[in-house]
């Protein structure tokens, strides 16, 4: 291998870049714009449930039971109806999630020391929302509950709870370490996946295999300038996630960023087997989307437990770097782990960076057929 | 006229298919991508990995455990020793949760006397965590219930305040009665799916020509600019409606949805929302003059339109600014209308006035951009 | 076992696609400091031939040596010893001028003394001293070409590899790039041209003359138009030349047209001369010259392929 051709491809690529300004903005766009929007238009609360009343009772302790709902800050009455099939048209046509039905012998039952009764419907279809507005419902049912008994009864057994590492259950916490992985995937396929590519479709590459410039050359040479890109791609998203979202960073910085380099060597190497194995853009571009942006964004444990996936897909998620990355980052943010407890995933990062690389090259072939 | 676009129709997919791998990629992965998303995309929490440290080992407690487990919503995967096993299991992410039960636990149990559970939760996953919580909150609470009416009909006071009457609330979940996340999720992808392969294949399919310089050659043929716009939109709408269709199949047959709606609204519905992906598709190529650069502008397109559309996170609870941005996200109304379909029956009635949002938007997305593009081209 | 003076040696070359066989056994020998030119329209296999000597295409059969070198397993030392000029201009187009002539240098891994003195050189040789800062799109197509063959021949390889190398470029232009060539070949180095211009096949030392896919002739440019012109030609120059040219073909006399004037091939040029004239006269077609020439490469050609 000589230098002088690394660098001279370096240079190349380097300058490529400085002369083509719109894609390098999308470089740096794209990871500022997944964070602010992870980080200030997402979340997973749940709360403003739409929720609409039908009181066939009216007495004062229906009304109460209803201004349960209201105080807990989780709901939101949306009408009060006196039509039941207008349930229907509620709940069909999405204006309400919720629909507290209380029958007209709601407040004689209690009154008369029997249990009353209450029906409350949930739109089922958004599922995650339909679980979380169920634990609400079961939890200030059980509020109201004890205060029609007129007593607060202790319950037997007090799960005393504690939380760990995210002590707040910041959502955010849980997203923005395991999102830079994401970021770091995806921008490293984007840079890379073209650009052999398309020497193939503009020419050069025919004039740049006749020369003596060697494949691992050729693809380190491409490597390092996109590298560099991808570096403070990653520099600038610890930051945004350290002081603008305050998450909290317990373990070493250049821990952190050693071993985001060696993800990033993977991502990138990644990019550059589609862009020789596809010769065209346009493949190129469609496999990327395939093979990274999927896996890091679905198989990566990032948003969806890898443990809730059935079997086969677990298992798929062995081979998927983003999946060690994401833990790596959860668990220097988070947990404040060192190298020690890494040691696995981040062998296994330099596996696949190594092989992927070496794939590559093999891949490459110095003739046009 | 029509002539001289069925040419260009003729010529486009030519162009796109004479890459064999091209036919497996248009067609095979929006199906790949069905099955990933469908498979891994639940938020159905179950079988959250959790270690139990039972210091009292006795009928009571070992009946809590095995009620936490059966409910299926904890796997108990550790019996644990001391407490320092406890720390390191949580620290090495191998459980979610661990319970602690002391040792006095069944005798003040048995005494009526008040308890204590410890229950420490790995709140990285604070999806995870608080459903956990809330899981074995109710759990405990229904056991600690059933307790103290055993012991209460033991002392057999009728007067004891347990006893005055109390509330039964029932719930019921309709259109996904088994609140399978999936069947929420799976109609959305289908929608998700198409916008990017269509997104893909317009923008980088015109400005393919524009690189290479085939598109200097078109202009000097009586051309039109509406024909060169059709005959470069007309393809990829074709592959996408197909697309739609395939990808719909196999979430029927494959993956159980139910469709309660119309199916034939599904058709009527995917051409108005393909006019506006078509219409951003167009615009993208109005912008880009490499194809790399069509690439990052489609993805910069793409992925907060995905992250913004109610299709993971519901919209109802997103800042009210970005609510507002996401008017104009063709991918809101699509989903609304597909998941209407597929989960809640919706017919036109329920559906008319998103179906003339998204309408609208389509229409207003593809004058801009054809107008742009004209311009372009001049 | 090379002989000493030959730099690039083919036996029996044959490359297939499919079922097409674009170059069939085609046997050469090359001597160092020729020019060589591979002359034949297009699609006759010039350029797949190119490739299978600069190891960019392997061939299906037969054996060739570069530089005396194996072209099907020694394709990466060939690389280091020879220049290449595609077809197609592959440059970069987003690079300047200097920047293009910077990256081929370190590509060739030009030594860090002479890259200077290279650079000057081949900025000198394409005319573009003043020009280095310009943006290699933007450059007149002759320009383009001679900064190409720099670029080929920084490393000052001893053999080079240009495949229409002129192609689309304007004949002042065209005549200068022949110059230098004929300045590289005068210094020793071995030029393989391919070209389709019949014109430039006067400029070669040596030529060989391929016809889908096989060498139908070859010599020097002297030697083709002896040996195969065994008959004379006349050149006409008469109004209605189409009508003239139909008539005379009807009479038995071989006539073809070329530019605006008629080529007949004719056993004794002293017998047909008079014979046209009244054959002409009798359709009353108006002659205004009829000669006998010096047959040119693009007569034998022309005779050559309608023979095979």
């Amino acid at each position: 291998m000589r230098v002088s051709r690394i660098k001279a491809i370096t240079k190349k690529e380097l300058i490529q870049i400085g002369r083509d300004p719109l894609s390098l903005a999308m470089a740096f766009i794209m990871p500022v714009m997944l964070l602010l929007i992870f980080g200030y238009a997402i979340t997973l609360d749940v709360n403003n449930i739409r929720t609409v009343v039908y009181d066939s009772d009216n007495s004062s302790l229906s009304r109460e039971f209803v201004n349960e709902f209201k105080r807990s800050g989780y709901f939101t009455i949306v009408n009060n109806i006196t039509d039941n099939r207008d349930i229907d048209k509620y709940l069909d046509s999405g204006m309400a999630q919720v629909a507290i039905v209380i029958p007209e012998d709601f407040s004689r039952k209690l009154k008369g020391s029997k249990n009353g009764d209450a029906m409350i419907i949930v739109d089922g279809s958004d599922s995650n929302t339909a679980t979380i507005a169920l634990g609400y419902i079961s939890a200030i049912s059980e509020i109201y509950s004890q205060k029609t008994k007129g007593i607060k009864i202790t319950p037997l057994i007090e799960p005393r709870i504690r939380v760990w590492y995210n002590s707040e259950l910041k959502s955010r916490n849980f997203i923005i370490p395991g999102l830079i992985a994401v970021i770091m995937a995806v921008i490293a396929a984007l840079l890379t996946s073209l650009t052999v590519a398309r020497e193939w479709e503009r020419g050069t590459m025919e004039q740049l295999i006749s020369t003596p410039v060697k494949s691992p050359e050729l693809i380190t040479g491409k490597l390092i300038p996109y590298f560099m890109i991808g570096f403070i791609d990653v520099l600038m998203s610890v930051f945004m996630a350290v002081f603008l979202f305050e998450v909290p960073l317990k373990g070493n910085f250049f821990l952190l960023m050693g071993l985001s380099s060696i993800f990033l060597f993977g991502g990138l190497s990644l990019g550059i087997l589609i862009s020789i194995v596809a010769k065209s853009q346009l493949v190129a571009s469609q496999i990327s989307m395939v093979a990274t942006f999927l896996p890091a964004f679905l198989l990566s444990g990032f948003m969806y437990a890898i443990s809730n996936m059935p079997a086969a897909l677990q298992t798929v998620t062995y081979i998927i770097p983003a999946r060690y990355f994401v833990s790596i980052l959860k668990g220097i943010f988070l947990k404040g782990s060192s190298l020690k407890l890494l040691t696995f995933e981040t062998f296994l990062l330099m596996l696949f960076g190594v092989t992927v690389f070496a794939i590559a090259n093999r891949k490459f072939k110095k003739r046009i057929a | 006229m029509f002539e001289r676009i069925k040419q260009m129709i003729i010529k486009e997919f030519i162009h796109v298919f004479r890459d064999r791998r091209m036919i497996a990629i248009v067609f095979v992965t929006p199906v790949l991508q069905l099955l990933v998303f469908g498979y891994a995309v639940t938020t159905d929490v179950k079988e959250i990995s959790t270690a139990v440290y039972d210091l009292d080992r006795s009928y009571e407690s070992r009946e809590l455990v095995r009620r936490l487990e059966s409910s299926g919503y904890f796997n108990i995967r550790y019996f644990i020793k001391n407490n320092y096993e406890m720390q390191e299991l949580l620290d090495a992410g191998k459980v979610a949760a661990a319970i602690q039960i002391n040792r006095n636990f069944s005798s003040e149990l048995k005494n009526n006397k008040e308890t204590e559970i410890q229950m420490l939760v790995d709140g990285t996953d604070s999806n995870t965590a608080t459903i956990a919580m809330d899981y074995a909150n109710r759990i405990i609470g229904m056991y600690a219930k059933e307790i103290k009416t055993y012991n209460v009909s033991k002392s057999s006071n009728p007067l004891s305040p347990s006893l005055k009457a109390g509330l039964d609330v029932q719930t019921r979940a309709w259109y996904n009665p088994d609140l399978k996340s999936r069947n929420y999720n799976v109609p959305a992808v289908i929608a998700i799916v198409i916008m990017l392969t269509c997104l893909l294949l317009t923008s980088m399919a015109v400005v393919r020509e524009r690189e290479i310089g085939t598109m200097e050659q078109l202009m000097v043929t009586p051309v039109k600019p509406l024909e060169l716009i059709l005959g470069k939109t007309i393809p990829f709408a074709l592959i996408s409606f197909f697309d739609v269709f395939l990808v719909t199949f196999v979430a029927v047959f494959w993956f159980d949805i139910p469709i309660k709606g119309q199916i034939l609204l599904m058709p009527l519905n995917t051409a108005i929302y393909l006019l506006s992906v078509l219409g951003i598709g167009l615009f993208i190529s109005t912008i880009a003059r490499t194809q790399q650069q069509a690439m990052m502008a489609t993805f910069l397109f793409y992925i907060p339109a995905v992250l913004l559309s109610g299709f993971m996170f519901p919209i109802e609870n997103m800042p009210e600014i970005i609510q507002f941005l996401t008017y104009i996200n063709p991918l809101r109304y699509f989903l609304v209308i597909i998941r209407g379909i597929f989960l809640k029956g919706n017919g036109m009635s329920m559906l008319w006035q998103q179906m003339f949002a998204l309408l609208i938007l389509g229409i207003s997305v593809i004058t801009i951009s054809s107008l742009r593009f004209k311009k372009r081209l001049e | 076992m090379e002989e000493n003076n030959i730099t690039v040696r083919v036996e029996g070359l044959t490359r297939r696609f499919g079922s097409f066989t674009a170059v069939d056994n085609i046997n050469l020998k090359i001597k160092k400091g020729e020019i060589f030119g591979f002359l034949g329209p297009n699609g006759s296999g010039k350029s797949t031939t190119i490739k299978m000597l600069c190891g960019l295409l392997l061939p299906s059969n037969g054996k060739g040596f570069v530089g005396g070198y194996d072209i099907m397993k020694e394709s990466e030392e060939i690389k280091k010893n020879i220049g290449y000029m595609s077809q197609k201009f592959s440059l970069y187009d987003d690079l300047t001028v200097e920047e293009n002539i910077d990256f081929f240098s370190g590509i060739y891994s030009v030594l860090n003394n002479k890259k200077k003195e290279r650079k000057e050189w081949v900025l000198e040789m394409a005319g573009l001293k003043d020009r280095r800062d310009a943006i290699t799109k933007t450059l007149p197509g002759g320009f383009k070409q001679r900064l190409a063959l720099g670029c080929a021949i920084l490393h000052e390889p001893p053999i080079i590899f240009l495949d229409e190398p002129t192609s689309g470029v304007d004949p002042i232009s065209r005549r200068n790039f022949w110059n230098l060539i004929y300045e590289m070949s005068k210094a020793g180095i071995t030029i393989f041209v391919t070209t389709h211009y019949m014109d430039e096949a006067d400029y070669c030392n040596r030529l060989s003359l391929i016809y889908r896919g096989k060498v139908i002739a070859e010599g020097t440019p002297r030697e083709m138009k002896e040996k195969y012109m065994t008959k004379d030609i006349l050149e006409i120059e008469t109004e209605r030349f189409v009508e003239a040219m139909e008539s005379l073909n009807l009479k038995g006399i071989e006539t073809a047209i070329f530019g605006g004037l008629l080529h007949s091939t004719v056993d004794n040029a002293d017998r047909s001369i008079p014979e046209i004239k009244k054959i002409l006269g009798e359709l009353n077609i108006k002659v205004m010259r009829v000669e006998k020439i010096v047959p040119s490469l693009e007569d034998v050609f022309v005779k050559l392929i309608e023979v095979s």
